[in-house]
């Protein structure tokens, strides 16, 4: 049994399970076809795929913001059946981008995670506050809690979202490419941090384009392609020559590329 | 202390100057201790109205703009006061035509205007509300309400015209389309004050879906709020709170549009915070502009809405500009 098998059997979640789902917008093309993907609580399952392979429309699928037919379990529990709040409070989006224009602090922004745990007329909670401090802190944002939101930049931006995320207190979160404004460090403090809710048994999906983060970062990986599922593994598994070839028509090169990581005393935070 | 309790203590201090001076300034001389009580009756009624009216406009501002998620959105955009002003003018019409004044026993006079203005309100709102369904997109609901409006108000300029026939018809129906609290009374009050009050209330709970909404309708969704539900609930008050305030004062211009804007810059973006302060900041508005219309010197009195319009309008344009140049979007 593995480490992540036993946390699962332990808390009884099981994870995300999506059986033939099929998702086509609005008056719009079939995107996806039948997709079969499994994210399992305690571990890193990627997502990749090229362009337009369907990637983010999977992701808003699951959410539920693109129409979809085929079965999302969610912690063995039909996800479609669970009213709006109850989903909010089980799985967290990180959107690519956000809509969100106001001129919110940081601080603001966070607590619109709470908004499924609360009454409408309630004043927020001891429980609020702490998660919504606790979200700030595992993000890397809490130094940025009084800023304005709108005058970060996009990395700061996406970093919020995900304390946005983490403040829901959702034990499964679909991360949209997370780390595509992150400079390198910042990378790498995200993986930190998608690591560390894994190991406390959250279930994390998360869209991601470098091939090296993937098989440095993640468990898992599912590689899209056309809206179908061309391959599912484990991380070095999927990026493989052969697989990534079919799909994205390039060579990979071993060892190519800079290296880096956090420095030793930071790795120990 | 902070911007946004500065911004409450300039508000209630405004209200308070704007209470004492509408009791005290009027055609009507104080000094006569004989009329004195009278007289201070007559302008506390017509202060409650101007409040509430101001109140209603400036709540239902915030709540359209929450639900577009634009600054630059005024109740007007859900066609609801066209409704209204419908309503009022063909009640008047109506009222001094085919019925000659007549009225059930039970109907004093004075509501007749007040009344039609709610069931144009209603209407109106009814024919948004069918007209959108329920998965409708901000976009078709602006868009109704826009021809909605638009529909609206042609006719109300058809019946303007043909009360033209009759002076006193006429310029009961110029006044009423200008707006204007002058000749409210206890029963106008009345009739408004549940309607604001409760209206009011709940739309406080629905603040926090607003703010939840900042983020957009998909992000919404995937915190937990149900947006098209929020959107026609949210429609439904801003509604009646417009409904509410134009039979009382008419169209009252400008006030949902400036009174949030200006507040939203002292108080913040989110509407749970925003909202209580534009019912008091609106109310304090319209009960100043009305005092305004007492003291400027003019043979006949100048209508409400053309003082809040004339007030409104400029310091919209000063705003406009300053955030122009500060190179952000109002």
């Amino acid at each position: 049994m593995s480490a992540a098998d036993l946390r699962a059997s332990t808390s009884g979640a099981t994870g995300l399970r999506v059986r033939g789902l099929d998702a086509a917008y609005a008056r719009g093309p079939k995107v996806l076809f039948g997709v079969d993907l499994v994210a399992e609580p305690g571990l890193v399952t990627a997502l990749l795929g090229p362009n337009g392979s369907g990637k983010s429309t999977l992701l808003k699928a699951l959410v539920g913001l693109v129409p979809s037919t085929g079965a999302i379990e969610l912690d063995g529990e039909r996800f479609g059946a669970l009213g709006l709040r109850e989903r909010a409070r089980r799985l967290a989006y990180v959107p690519q981008r956000t809509q969100l224009a106001a001129r919110l602090t940081v601080r603001a922004v966070v607590e619109l995670g709470r908004f499924a745990h609360r009454d409408p007329f309630a004043r927020s909670s001891a429980g609020d506050d702490e998660a919504v401090a606790g979200a700030l802190d595992e993000a890397g944002v809490a130094e940025l809690a009084e800023r304005r939101f709108t005058e970060l930049s996009g990395g700061e931006q996406q970093r919020v979202l995900l304390a946005r995320a983490l403040a829901t207190g959702a034990e499964t979160l679909l991360l949209d490419e997370p780390t595509s404004s992150q400079d390198v460090r910042h990378v790498l403090e995200l993986h930190g941090t998608l690591r560390r809710l894994a190991d406390r048994g959250r279930t994390v999906l998360v869209v991601l384009h470098d091939l090296a983060e993937v098989r440095r970062h993640a468990d898992r990986a599912v590689l899209l392609d056309g809206g179908r599922v061309h391959a599912a593994g484990t991380a070095d598994e999927i990026v493989r020559d052969d697989r990534i070839g079919a799909v994205y028509g390039v060579q990979l090169i071993e060892g190519a590329g800079l290296g880096y990581r956090l420095r030793e005393q930071e790795d120990a935070r | 202390m902070s911007r946004a309790a500065a911004c409450w203590v300039v508000v209630i201090v405004l209200l308070a100057g704007g209470v004492v001076a509408s009791l005290l300034v009027g055609a009507g001389d104080l000094s006569d201790a004989a009329l004195r009580e009278r007289f201070l009756v007559l302008r506390g009624w017509r202060l409650a109205n101007a409040f509430l009216s101001g109140a209603a406009l400036a709540g239902a501002g915030v709540l359209v703009q929450g639900l577009f998620r634009n600054p630059l959105a005024s109740p007007s955009l859900i066609g609801t006061s066209a409704g209204a002003s419908l309503g009022g003018v063909a009640v008047l019409l109506l009222w001094n035509t085919l019925l000659a004044g007549a009225l059930p026993p039970w109907l004093p006079a004075e509501l007749v205007l007040p009344i039609g203005c709610l069931v144009g309100a209603w209407a109106s709102l009814a024919i948004l509300l069918a007209v959108t369904g329920r998965d409708a997109s901000m976009i078709t609901v602006l868009l109704t309400g826009f021809i909605l409006s638009a529909l609206f108000l042609s006719v109300v300029g058809l019946l303007s015209a043909i009360a033209q026939e009759r002076y006193e018809l006429g310029r009961a129906v110029v006044a009423f389309t200008l707006g204007g609290v002058e000749s409210t009374g206890p029963r106008h009050a009345l009739l408004a004050l549940p309607l604001v009050a409760i209206t009011a209330a709940v739309s406080m709970g629905w603040c926090r879906h607003l703010d939840v909404l900042l983020s957009g309708e998909d992000e919404a969704r995937s915190l937990g709020v149900d947006v098209p539900r929020v959107r026609r609930w949210v429609i439904v008050w801003a509604a009646t709170l417009t409904a509410a305030a134009v039979a009382i004062g008419g169209n009252i211009a400008f006030v949902g549009l400036v009174v949030p804007h200006v507040l939203r810059s002292f108080v913040g973006e989110l509407h749970r915070a925003l909202f209580p302060a534009a019912l008091v900041g609106g109310g304090a508005f319209v009960v100043w502009a009305d005092v305004l219309t007492r003291v400027v010197p003019t043979t006949s009195p100048i209508p409400l809405g053309v003082v809040t319009g004339l007030v409104g309008a400029p310091v919209f344009l000063v705003l406009l500009a300053r955030a122009s140049r500060e190179g952000r979007i109002v």
